[in-house]
């Protein structure tokens, strides 16, 4: 394993392997992670403390500084509103 | 139909770091059955980060003393449960792990808790620190570390205290050297207190070999400088920088890194006199000390885990922890802020307090100007601490700013105004649910 | 509503209840003194499930009680008392298999007996009604009218409107007698005697030790869990969704040993902020803990009924302890043989819903006016001759 891509609301984002999916997506240049609320979902404390950095896995919130980038996912910004 | 028994062990340890794996190594030394829990998918905790099966370069002080302990927690064969993210302990002490891997809660009953999470970065509010691009210095860091290469973009790094200054090294070593070096303090106008440092070679050597990369590349060092809002500008962000005479000036950058300190962490994690079984906590998150007393920290957990199982004597503080106490008294002196003002008193109203519910500084002074509300009434109402982070970053600035309006009063912990119940984190139905009755038979 | 005299009520406990007392009296021109043990909402009104609903009550003084209730809700969210607070949504009954249709049935017949406004929901309507909802649904009842409103806002505003300065840290020892020894003269406090012309005692659990109701009034614990917000599910959600087995109680569950006894109910009420709220138990306990057990059985529950909660992560879990008489009924009145002291407490589960229209009640009795309210089968001297605590 090297990594791979998974995908960030459709678009592919690149990986290495042992990369959780803040970082790779933040490597990528993406720093707002909300879709269209005025940013309040972005990157911040990198340990799951904070909760700022949420996406959609499979429709089930998780921290991305937590979750480790897979070869294959789909992982989206959360719908607008939710926390 | 019977419920799932709880896996019972002597001692769980939450927390894969130094403190927590050298706790965890002394315990099954001693011959007691260990558990070990850490949320990520590989050992390391914040300061030994590395991505799983792909050491990076970044980082290799101290790798050999961690190898060391990592064998050692190895030959105690000790399977750490990785993706387990503590929720906390029950009120029947059953304690509780999110096992993301498996999207399920495990539920553990030990006879003693290891807790061992890590420090909560300190970050002062200002305005504009909401704004995607701006981070905590840790948060960056773990990029560094996990990636091995920074974000694309100008980075600038503001705050207080040396680790600004290890981030800033880390980055002119990958060529990415930050546009600029913020520092409220001004460790060259703080002759005594480094003077004491001296005392602390180690700490001397490690300080003087991240100032000189940082003096060998183009970063400017700011000392005596604020960072003091930050607001969008043409796709990039612009900080307002306030240096020691009060003259203002714009920075641009694409990310910003803000750490104004390192604080102690017991948010939502059990207090030891409130349950049955034997806390102890463990490194950063008991006194933030850093990775030096850490290790020394998570011994004497140990030690005294075992004392208070086996109504042993009480141990005596681990020297090593005392020497670190004194030398962060040291480091704090030499990066205390040169404008001695409180940061939070000049805020403009508008500032956000609670990132995650977006509650502003206008609005906490607005029921602060109803009377004398609790910290519960505030926390209720205003919802501040409410949100997801459960007051990690705001419970200590709120309270702050409750005990600067009313002059007089004993100041209120953190957890008057946070939560200590479980979860500590969110965690998701599917998994907390999955092991009732009920839903199995379904 | 003014020439009071100016005449002086303590009012005892800042819950919904004395808050409610205080607001009513302070508004008839009493000067009131608010006098509380710890601080607003403190207890039970700070952590309650918050249903202002008559739904899940059967033909009696409760029910009418709480529709009066519900009603005052209503006016005062109008009158912008209450504004932004409470939230009007219909609660709305479901039943699984056939014996939960059978009960549910006979409870709407009796509601509507009682002319309230149902709505009987079944086949093709009731899967576009309740798109979300586990498919094991048969029957939906939805009782209209009803609502939420989270205690200690409602707690708050009632203060900040009675102009009254909550004497917060202040533990009530006693009450001390008058001369005469038909009436009280003063509360006993930690911070010295509080004379007055009159007294309300709304303590909760507090108030059974100062009025010789000991042992009548009774912990009963109850769990709740918030979830994250998710405004899409929320908004499919037309109302509280009550599980017909919290009707039935047969839920329950004997304790673990050394524990005690419990039942289940289930309510999802999806709230203003998009979050849920899920509940509850009813424990027999005054301890304030959250065992998972419990938090489990809930959640697992209430993903059966409403599958995709299953998504959503658990934010928060707390729990509160209501006060629970021995005949279920709250107690509401004038003291026997104490003509300024009225009490009001024992309200278990419907304090929410009933604490408006209770500290309304307790203005009117306070200044003599009658009450609209029949408040005959609350009254304190129905369990008997009991010796007052002087």
């Amino acid at each position: 394993m090297s990594g791979g891509h998974f995908l960030w609301g459709g678009k592919p984002i690149t990986f290495e392997t042992g990369e959780s999916i803040a970082v790779a997506v933040a490597k990528a240049g993406v720093r707002d992670l909300s879709a269209g609320e005025g940013g309040l979902r972005r990157y911040f404390c990198g340990i799951g403390a904070c909760q700022n950095c949420l996406v959609t896995i499979e429709g089930t919130l998780v921290e991305a500084c937590l979750t480790p980038a897979r070869d294959g996912l789909r992982v989206d910004a959360p719908e607008a509103g939710h926390d | 139909m019977t419920e799932r028994q709880p896996l019972r062990c002597d001692v769980l340890v939450i927390g894969g770091g130094a403190a927590g794996v050298a706790a965890a190594a002394e315990l099954a030394l001693a011959g007691l059955s260990v558990e070990l829990a850490e949320q990520r998918d590989a050992l390391g905790g914040a300061y030994h980060r590395q991505p799983a099966g792909r050491p990076t370069a970044v980082h290799a002080r101290g790798r050999r003393q961690w190898s060391r302990l990592v064998d050692a927690f190895a030959r105690a064969g000790i399977a750490p449960r990785l993706r387990h993210v503590f929720l906390g302990l029950d009120s029947d002490g059953l304690a509780m792990l999110d096992d993301r891997a498996e999207g399920r809660v495990l539920v553990v009953r030990p006879r003693a808790l290891v807790i061992a999470v890590g420090a909560i970065e300190r970050v002062l509010p200002r305005p504009g620190w909401q704004l995607p691009g701006v981070m905590t210095a840790g948060g960056l860091q773990m990029i560094l570390k996990e990636g091995g290469s920074p974000p694309p973009g100008d980075i600038l790094i503001a705050g207080n205290g040396p680790l600004t200054i290890a981030l800033a090294a880390d980055l002119a070593r990958l060529g990415h050297p930050p546009v600029a070096l913020i520092e409220a303090g001004d460790p060259f106008a703080r002759p005594a207190a480094a003077l004491r440092l001296a005392a602390y070679p180690g700490l001397v050597a490690e300080a003087a070999g991240h100032l000189a990369r940082v003096f060998a590349s183009p970063t400017p060092w700011l000392r005596g400088e604020r960072l003091t809002a930050i607001e969008p500008r043409n796709g990039r962000l612009a900080a307002t920088i306030r240096d020691r005479r009060g003259a203002t000036r714009t920075l641009a950058a694409d990310l910003i890194a803000l750490h104004d300190g390192i604080r102690p962490n017991d948010f939502g994690l059990p207090a030891n006199e409130e349950s049955d079984i034997v806390v102890v906590r463990a490194g950063d998150c008991r006194e933030a000390l850093g990775i030096r007393a850490a290790i020394a920290d998570g011994r004497h957990a140990a030690r005294q885990v075992i004392a208070l199982l086996t109504q042993g004597p009480s141990i005596a503080d681990d020297d090593a922890v005392l020497r670190q106490r004194r030398a962060q008294a040291v480091l704090g002196d030499l990066f205390r802020p040169i404008d001695g003002a409180d940061p939070l008193a000049a805020l403009p109203d508008e500032t956000i307090l609670c990132r995650c519910e977006g509650r502003t500084f206008s609005e906490l002074r607005a029921m602060l100007a109803e009377g004398e509300l609790s910290p519960r009434e505030i926390r209720l109402n205003g919802r501040f601490g409410m949100g997801l982070c459960q007051g990690r970053f705001c419970a200590d600035n709120v309270l702050h700013l409750i005990a600067a309006a009313r002059p007089g009063d004993p100041a209120e912990p953190p957890m008057r105004l946070a939560r200590d119940r479980w979860p500590a984190r969110p965690v998701s139905i599917a998994a907390l649910a999955a092991d009732d009755d009920e839903q199995r038979e379904s | 509503m003014d020439g009071r005299g100016g005449k002086s009520v303590v009012v005892v406990g800042a819950g919904i209840v004395g808050a409610a007392s205080a607001y009513f009296l302070a508004q008839s021109g009493f000067r009131v003194r608010l006098i509380e043990a710890k601080a607003p909402a403190a207890a039970a009104s700070g952590a309650a499930d918050g249903a202002v609903s008559v739904a899940s009550k059967r033909p009696g003084p409760m029910m009418t009680t709480a529709l009066a209730g519900i009603a005052l809700y209503r006016q005062l969210d109008e009158e912008g008392l209450f504004a932004g607070l409470f939230k009007q949504r219909p609660t709305v009954m479901v039943a699984e298999d056939e014996s939960e249709v059978e009960s549910l049935t006979g409870h709407a017949d009796a509601l509507a007996g009682e002319g309230m406004a149902l709505r009987r929901i079944e086949g093709e309507a009731l899967r576009r009604y309740l798109p979300d909802v586990s498919s094991g649904v048969r029957l939906a009842i939805e009782v209209g009218n009803e609502g939420h409103a989270i205690g200690y806002e409602i707690v708050r505003r009632l203060i900040a409107a009675s102009g009254v300065a909550v004497e917060r840290d202040t533990t009530v020892h006693g009450l001390v007698e008058s001369a005469s020894g038909r009436s009280v003269a003063a509360v006993a406090t930690s911070r010295g005697r509080v004379e007055a012309d009159h007294f309300v005692i709304a303590a909760g659990g507090g108030s059974a030790d100062l009025i010789g109701l000991s042992g009548i009034v009774r912990p009963r614990k109850g769990q709740l869990a918030v979830t994250e917000r998710s405004p899409t599910l929320n908004a499919a959600l037309p109302g509280a969704l009550m599980s017909c087995r919290y009707l039935l109680s047969k839920d329950a569950i004997a304790g673990a040993a050394g524990t005690a006894a419990r039942r289940f109910g289930l309510v999802v009420d999806p709230l203003r902020t998009g979050q849920f709220l899920i509940g509850g138990t009813r424990e027999e306990t005054a301890d304030t803990g959250n065992d998972l057990a419990a938090i489990r059985h809930m959640l697992a529950s209430a993903v059966r009924l409403l599958p995709p909660l299953a998504r959503l992560r658990v934010i928060r879990v707390f729990s509160g302890v209501r006060s629970a008489t021995r005949d279920g009924l709250p107690i509401i009145g004038r003291m026997p043989g104490r003509d300024n002291l009225v009490v009001a407490t024992g309200f278990e589960g419907d304090g929410i819903c009933l604490g408006p229209l209770v500290g309304q009640a307790v203005g009117r009795i306070v200044a003599g006016v009658p009450s609209e309210l029949d408040l005959r089968p609350f009254a304190p001297d129905r369990f008997g001759q009991r010796s007052l605590v002087a």
